[in-house]
């Protein structure tokens, strides 16, 4: 039936007009296409400041990972040239010239800090890294199955209540007595114990998100259990692991330190172990750089993996994609 | 609600119990025994089989083993009058090698094997080593003990229930006249004519089971002690709880009338005074000053104990936290996004990624610079020193402070009753103050017990790196020391304050938020 509306005083945008239909037009869906991971970089590198943090996180990896392969480091190398000891920047780079090795001056057997310094790092953010992924690893799955299920949970919780009391300290020092203090006791004696504050960590956040509606609706829909951590619950936790590596990750930096300064720690040259060395140099003037350098390097490694952790942890949560 | 307190409590001994346990199987199974002879000079100079039983009698004071000689069990057999003295001397001296001994000799090794073999001891003979034919060499003395590992089970037992010891009229052997306990309101430690109530004992370990003095906290007791353990090299022969707990620093001089009337300026409390059997005569020191054998004194000095150093500024920095870390955690959840929030973040930022060693150098040098004491001195009467100390524990605590009241606050800031109250034309800061931070607070006051508690344990960089007597630093230089007494006591006594801050907490907890409750038939 046709009707004539040119009479009717309408324009010709406003009338209804005839569009053409493609069944094979119609499948597509016309949202943007969401990838995950690629939203979560997007948002990271939205901030600059990122950008030039990782820069930072470059350039010490490159220092502690690198530079040492580089440069031949011989800590007694001057042991026996009483006069290469214990000189400031100024002093070192007048007796040896310019050097990138002698910008922080010598130490307390004639050794470049600078060099001191970057050996230590590389055992330091080694030993982290390490002790990181054994834990997180351990403590994320430990925490998934004790959240998950209520009769491990009254076991696991009892075994955190009594772990939890044993002074951390008495564990690593057994550890470190029992065998000899070297790297690997070290990873051992951090990890023996360490996953389980992850693990209940993990623990609480499974039992705050298990019981929600969609988990139930899942349940009652004969989702199987793996399939609901797999794909409900294991993208909400996302955000939260990312964040809690990033404050782990420092702390074990700032858990060697410790250990060294008590007395406990590595017998390598980890940068803990350099403080602890140098800590009378701290008061004797002159001797400031082989105390401080140190320190503010143990510093600005953790405060940058921390800030890159936590902007990294924000950027992985999906509600910061929009 | 008391019953539900009841069986955490029940838990919390029960839990306390493992850990204790799981700790002496730490250091007294998992460590090598040996080292504590690294620095043993004594160990050294011990030569050929007087080195081996010198090892066995000081794993027996450290408490590895139990060691019995020969000798003991020969005496003991004197003592109960199955061998006249005339047999001792025979029967306890056994022969270089066995084939030496003697009839009498024979019989008794082989009872002495037999009795420690049935318990599970093991028996062992060393022979006498010789120089030439007829000269022992040195150390070499023939030997014969028995020794057996002290089981976990038993060393537990042991260890609860030696843990309170109470004290009475029986507790002390020997001829002390009549036993028993006299109340008296004049308090013979202060001339006999000052109104001090006071109960004394005679047969008791103690010799003042009740006093008052003009110590914190004025009335003190006598009649239970805690033995949380005996030290061996950190204080020895000291208990740990005592070692924690007494007094440090120089000694402090009054005038002192002793029981027998003799008048001196001296530092001896006698109030702390105990047993200690045929002390009296011994020397004409006690003799001239005491009437009966409690000569055992502590001495009164200028310092706070350990425990007290630590708590004092533990206390501070903990006080200080709170007031500085609240308001300035809801100032930052309030100008969320703008500068303050920023300034915050970025000092919580700099407390948990630096080091705290780092941090606390940092201050020590700062505050060295502004001419602050940075080294901490029993002696001085000056309070500065305590400043530095109770900043470096106090901003940490203030960043942690900072930054869980921001977290709270903001998720309360979108909760549906916010909306209602500002809706409700409430401003914000009655909104801040009356609705969000009543509800924000709740999980800060769970922490409020195991702050003030932990006090008592002391920081151990914090202690260190300004030198302060405190407690802090008496689990690390017990493990440097292989003390394993100390080890177990200081483990026991942070287990127990955790154990009852976590309970403290929940109480706390409870009664600032009355939705919060423990029994399930009140829901």
């Amino acid at each position: 039936m046709e009707y004539d509306f040119s009479n009717c005083g309408y324009t010709e945008e406003e009338l209804f007009s005839r569009v053409s239909h493609d069944d094979l037009d119609s499948e597509k869906i016309t949202a943007p296409r969401y990838s995950y991971w690629h939203s979560v970089f997007r948002v990271f590198f939205r901030n600059k400041l990122n950008i030039v943090i990782l820069a930072v996180l470059g350039l010490l990896i490159v220092f502690a990972y690198i530079y040492p392969m580089l440069t031949e480091y011989d800590r007694f190398g001057n042991l026996m040239d009483s006069s290469s000891k214990h000189l400031t920047p100024a002093a070192a780079i007048e007796k040896y010239g310019f050097d990138l090795k002698y910008i922080l001056g010598t130490g307390a057997s004639g050794e470049s800090t600078f060099d001191a310094i970057w050996n230590g790092s590389r055992i330091s953010i080694s030993l982290a890294f390490i002790c990181a992924a054994i834990n997180m690893t351990v403590g994320v799955i430990v925490g998934a199955v004790w959240g998950f299920s209520k009769k491990v949970d009254i076991v696991m919780t009892e075994v955190y209540n009594i772990i939890g009391n044993v002074p951390y300290i008495l564990f690593i020092s057994v550890m470190v007595m029992l065998f000899t203090a070297n790297f690997w006791t070290m990873v051992f004696a951090l990890t023996i114990t360490g996953w389980l504050g992850i693990a209940y960590f993990i623990r609480t956040q499974v039992v705050i998100i298990r019981d929600r509606e969609y988990n139930l609706a899942s349940k009652c829909l004969g989702t199987s259990t793996i399939k609901i951590a797999m794909k409900n619950i294991l993208p909400f936790m996302t955000s939260i692991i990312v964040t809690l590596l990033a404050t782990e990750i420092p702390s074990y930096i700032s858990y060697e330190v410790f250990l060294s300064y008590i007395g406990m720690g590595l017998s390598e040259m980890s940068l803990g172990r350099l403080i602890y060395e140098a800590e009378s140099a701290m008061v004797t003037s002159g001797w400031e750089f082989e105390f401080w350098s140190p320190v503010a390097v143990a510093s600005i490694i953790t405060v940058v993996l921390y800030v890159v952790g936590q902007n990294l942890g924000d950027a992985s949560d999906p509600r910061t994609h929009m | 609600m008391i019953k539900y307190l009841l069986r955490r409590l029940l838990h919390g001994i029960i839990s306390i119990i493992i850990v204790v346990g799981i700790v002496m199987v730490l250091v007294y199974s998992l460590l090598d025994r040996t080292l504590v002879f690294a620095s043993d000079s004594v160990y050294n100079k011990q030569k050929s089989n007087s080195k081996v039983t010198y090892q066995y009698q000081q794993w027996e004071k450290y408490g590895y083993v139990d060691y019995v000689t020969y000798q003991d069990y020969i005496s003991e057999l004197v003592k109960s009058g199955e061998l006249t003295e005339e047999e001792r001397s025979e029967a306890a001296s056994f022969g270089r090698k066995p084939e030496n001994d003697s009839e009498i000799v024979k019989e008794y090794v082989q009872k002495f094997t037999d009795k420690y073999k049935s318990q599970g001891y093991t028996v062992q003979r060393l022979n006498a080593v010789m120089l030439t034919p007829k000269k022992v060499a040195d150390g070499g003395r023939q030997q014969l003990f028995a020794y057996k590992d002290v089981p976990l089970y038993q060393r537990l037992w042991n260890y609860f229930t030696g843990l309170v010891s109470i004290d009475n009229i029986n507790k002390v052997d020997g001829d002390i006249g009549e036993r028993g306990l006299t109340f008296t309101l004049y308090d013979p430690v202060y001339g006999g004519d000052k109104f001090s109530p006071a109960i004394i004992g005679n047969g008791t370990l103690h010799r003042y089971l009740l006093y008052f003095d003009g110590t914190f906290p004025f009335i003190h007791q006598n009649f239970a002690t805690i033995n949380l353990g005996t030290s061996f090299t950190v204080n020895q022969g000291i208990d740990v709880f005592k070692t924690m707990s007494n007094s440090q620093g120089s000694y402090v001089l009054s005038e002192i009338t002793f029981p027998t009337g003799y008048v001196e300026d001296s530092a001896d409390d006698l109030h702390t005074a105990t047993y200690v059997a045929g002390s009296r005569e011994a020397t004409l020191v006690y003799e001239t000053r005491f009437d009966t054998d409690y000569t055992n004194v502590d001495l009164v000095r200028s310092g706070l104990s350990k425990m007290g150093y630590s708590f004092v500024i533990g206390i501070i920095s903990t006080i200080m936290a709170y007031v500085l870390g609240v308001p300035l955690g809801i100032l930052m959840a309030r100008k969320k996004d703008r500068l303050p929030d920023k300034i915050g973040t970025i000092y919580i930022v700099f407390i948990i990624a630096v080091p705290s060693l780092a941090y606390i150098f940092l201050f020590k040098a700062i505050g060295g610079n502004f001419g602050l004491p940075t080294t901490f001195d029993m002696e001085s009467s000056s309070k500065l020193m305590y400043i530095l100390p109770i900043v470096s524990l106090a901003l940490p605590s203030v960043a942690n402070l900072m930054k869980w009241i921001r977290r709270y606050m903001i998720d309360q800031m979108n909760s549906d009753y916010v909306k209602f109250a500002r809706s409700g034309g409430l401003t914000e800061n009655e909104i801040f103050t009356k609705h969000i931070l009543k509800n924000a607070i709740i999980p800060i006051v769970h922490g409020i017990p195991s702050s003030i508690l932990f006090a008592l344990t002391g920081a151990i960089i914090t202690e260190r790196v300004y030198v302060v007597p405190g407690a802090g630093n008496l689990l690390t230089e017990a493990i440097n020391k292989y003390d394993n007494g100390v080890i177990v006591g200081v483990t026991l006594f942070y287990a127990v304050l955790s154990v009852l801050s976590i309970i403290l907490g929940d109480i706390l907890m409870a009664m600032v938020d009355p939705r919060i409750s423990f029994t399930t038939k009140d829901r």
